[in-house]
């Protein structure tokens, strides 16, 4: 499979690239620290200049060409415009910070490292939607998290930027901290919803959608914590400024968390849009132990993996990756090297979605558990060669045909690594001899 | 009357606690009516009471499901609903110290079975067993959100653990045996080590995640 190369990096001057979203701050967690660095003056800027009308932020934000951070990429801007006029009833912000998709662990840096850019961005959101309370859903895996942001949180009441009458403006938001107890699917937004009311979190059927009904049954935004911690950067620097970093088309920066086999993971800022190339051999110190590069899942354990000869020149953003045949997901890389074996590997993958399908669709509860046992059955050295078409027949019956996306995001790990892979999986096959679903068929 | 929940679900016959033990003291009773004021149904406060319950009881049977819906005016098929979908809700007594190694995505292919097996042959338990001193329970996984400092793991939901070696797992089991929680660890940037020195946070010292010990002292 020959994919052409593409171009080159669309992150611009990026060695000497000045963190926003974690700048050098020492001790930036702190409230009194983040104040003495311009910390909520975006938020006193919207409240108080005649200029920032709840539309006027909702545009900007539209504007500025931010796309949500948490997976899908949608426009944040318009996603906040869908929002019924307002009325008497009440309305909802869910800030997602369930943060489970494998591979993916920059929102909890940003929550440790500069919780209040995240609320701020959560209270000026509020104001462009005019909404008064605010859940801030944390899985509940970040124990110790939940417990240092709840600490923040409560300074920035006392100090009157959050709760009653912020800052004597008369607008009002409550910032409520949710954790979870451990479930995939509730990073699913509706899942959320369900969650948050107490109920199981069973994903709901969409329509109607979130902005209709939502948490209870009211209207409701949701956006991820790293798309919500843009929103004051854009209101202080402009939208203007936002859209021209990184990919045109998918700009601003972005929280690369790259992990797997490079000799420095974790999670570096930059502008989208960089190279692969420049991320794995540049940024993360390149490869551990000077190994050959087999793969890279550019974005979680949902969006299909790329072989090494797939990824030059291409860039981290949702043009430049779907073109290559993947997606931008949630910026979460994961790096393989060719001591991996990838039928053990996506064995395991497998395992994850069947753990965490939430049971509600038989495509999906059905086909999670087949997927595991196939590739199982392969990795054992008991599958035969016409499994990889029955592997591919099971995603085809899940994809697109199921409450939410975890079917799909299932189905393609599956579908593409068996696809971009095919030699490995071949190779841990038993031979058959005569063409599948004939009755002669025997296996050697 | 707790006894009867047991038997009526026929899912816990024997309840663990008795009644003298099932109560709620003050403090957490008003903690209780704080969490049902974070939400416009009393229903949303279920997830946190759980979590209250789970700290202070160290599982959830039915006797304790049935306390917390009590407790904040809610059925109690619906907590049950609730807690027993979550993984983190323990729905039967573990080990002191549950260890949740991570063998997910990341953590599979940076040795996190790797650590898993040393752990199961150190403590002479499998992942899913809980050891005879009542110590020590083993459980692989799903990803925690740590890929980069992987291999990882949780104690008892609550501290992380981060770039495991075995050396680093047998200080972290013989601190345990003695009763000592490791001091949170914050990661840091690989960024921060070029242009700060990794100097970024001076007081992950004052973090403190357990307000009640992971299993109450009250019952043993
Ligand atoms: C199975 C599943 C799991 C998801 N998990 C998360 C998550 O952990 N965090 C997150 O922000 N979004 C997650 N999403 C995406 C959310 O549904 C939603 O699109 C997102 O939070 C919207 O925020 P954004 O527009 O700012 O990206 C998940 C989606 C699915 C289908
Ligand atoms: S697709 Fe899977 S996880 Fe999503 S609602 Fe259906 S069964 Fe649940
Ligand atoms: S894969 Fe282990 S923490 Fe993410």
């Amino acid at each position: 499979m020959e994919v052409a190369k593409q171009g080159t990096s669309k992150a611009g001057n990026w060695r000497d690239y000045e963190r926003v979203l974690l700048p050098k701050v020492k001790n930036l967690h702190k409230l009194e620290v983040y104040e003495e660095n311009g910390g909520y003056q975006a938020l006193k800027a919207v409240l108080t200049e005649e200029k920032w009308t709840p539309k006027a932020v909702t545009d900007e934000v539209k504007a500025s060409g931010l796309r949500g951070r948490g997976g899908a990429g949608f426009n944040a801007g318009l996603k906040w415009s869908f929002m019924p006029p307002v009325d008497d009833k009440p309305r909802y912000l869910c800030c997602n910070g369930d943060e489970s998709e494998p591979g993916t662990f920059k929102d909890r840096q940003l929550l440790e490292y500069n919780p209040h850019l995240v609320i701020e961005g959560i209270l000026i959101a509020c104001y462009a939607m005019s909404i008064t309370t605010c859940y801030l859903y944390i899985r509940g895996e970040f124990a110790d998290w939940i417990t240092h942001i709840e600490h923040e949180l409560e300074k920035a009441y006392a100090k009157g930027y959050v709760g009653k009458n912020i800052m004597g403006t008369g607008f009002s938001t409550d910032v409520v901290i949710h954790k979870g107890a451990g479930a995939y699917i509730c990073g699913e937004e509706t899942s959320l919803m369900n969650s948050l009311e107490g109920k199981r979190a069973y994903p709901r059927i969409k329509p109607p959608f979130p902005a209709q009904k939502g948490c209870w049954n009211y209207p409701t935004t949701i956006n991820n914590v790293e798309t919500l911690a843009c929103a004051p950067l854009i209101i202080n620097k402009g939208a203007e400024w936002y859209s021209a970093i990184g990919a045109p088309t998918h700009p601003g920066p972005v929280l690369y968390g790259i992990s797997g086999h490079v000799n420095r993971p974790g999670v570096y800022e930059f502008p989208t849009g960089m190279l692969i190339t420049d991320l794995i051999n540049e940024v993360a110190g390149g490869m551990r132990g000077g190994k050959k590069l087999k793969a890279v899942i550019p974005g979680g354990s949902s969006t299909p993996p790329l072989r090494a000869d797939m990824i030059d020149g291409v860039t981290m953003d949702a043009d430049s990756l779907r073109t290559a045949g993947s997606m931008m997901g949630t910026g979460g890389m994961l790096v393989l090297d060719e001591t991996v074996d990838m039928v053990t590997w996506l064995k395991r993958v497998s395992h994850f979605y069947h753990h965490e399908s939430c049971g509600q669709c038989t495509p999906c509860r059905e086909g999670t558990g087949w997927l595991e046992d196939i590739v199982g059955r392969i990795d054992r050295g008991e599958g035969n060669v016409r499994d990889l078409d029955l592997l591919a027949d099971l995603c085809t019956q899940m994809e697109g045909r199921t409450v939410c996306a975890l079917a799909d995001a299932a189905a393609w790990p599956v579908r593409y690594t068996i696809e971009r892979f095919r030699d490995e999986f071949v190779a841990k096959c038993k031979p058959t001899l005569t063409p599948a679903g004939s009755p002669l068929t025997v296996d050697a | 009357m707790a006894t009867n929940n047991g038997a009526q679900f026929n899912r816990h016959p024997e309840p663990t606690f008795s009644s003298d033990q099932l109560v709620f003291t003050s403090d957490e009773k008003s903690a209780m009516q704080g969490y049902l004021e974070m939400y416009p149904e009393p229903e949303g406060a279920i997830m946190r009471g759980l979590w209250l319950a789970q700290e202070k009881f160290g599982f959830l049977p039915p006797e304790v499901i049935r306390l917390v819906a009590d407790e904040l005016g809610i059925p109690y098929a619906r907590a049950y609903g609730v807690a027993t979908f979550y993984t983190q809700y323990f729905k039967q007594k573990k080990g002191t110290y549950v260890l949740d190694v991570c063998t997910c995505f990341s953590c599979q292919v940076c040795g996190g079975y790797d650590i898993l097996h040393y752990l199961e042959d150190k403590l002479g338990i499998k992942a899913g067993e809980t050891s005879e001193d009542g110590l020590f329970t083993i459980q692989e996984a799903e990803c925690l959100g740590a890929c980069g400092s992987a291999p990882m793991l949780q104690i008892t939901n609550g501290r992380y653990v981060h770039n495991l070696t075995e050396s680093k797992v047998d200080s972290l089991v013989s601190d345990l045996k003695d009763g000592k929680m490791p001091a949170f660890e914050s990661v840091t940037l690989p960024q921060d080590e070029t242009e700060m020195g990794g100097n970024r946070r001076d007081d992950v010292e004052s973090l403190e995640y357990y307000k009640t010990p992971p299993v109450a002292e009250t019952f043993e």
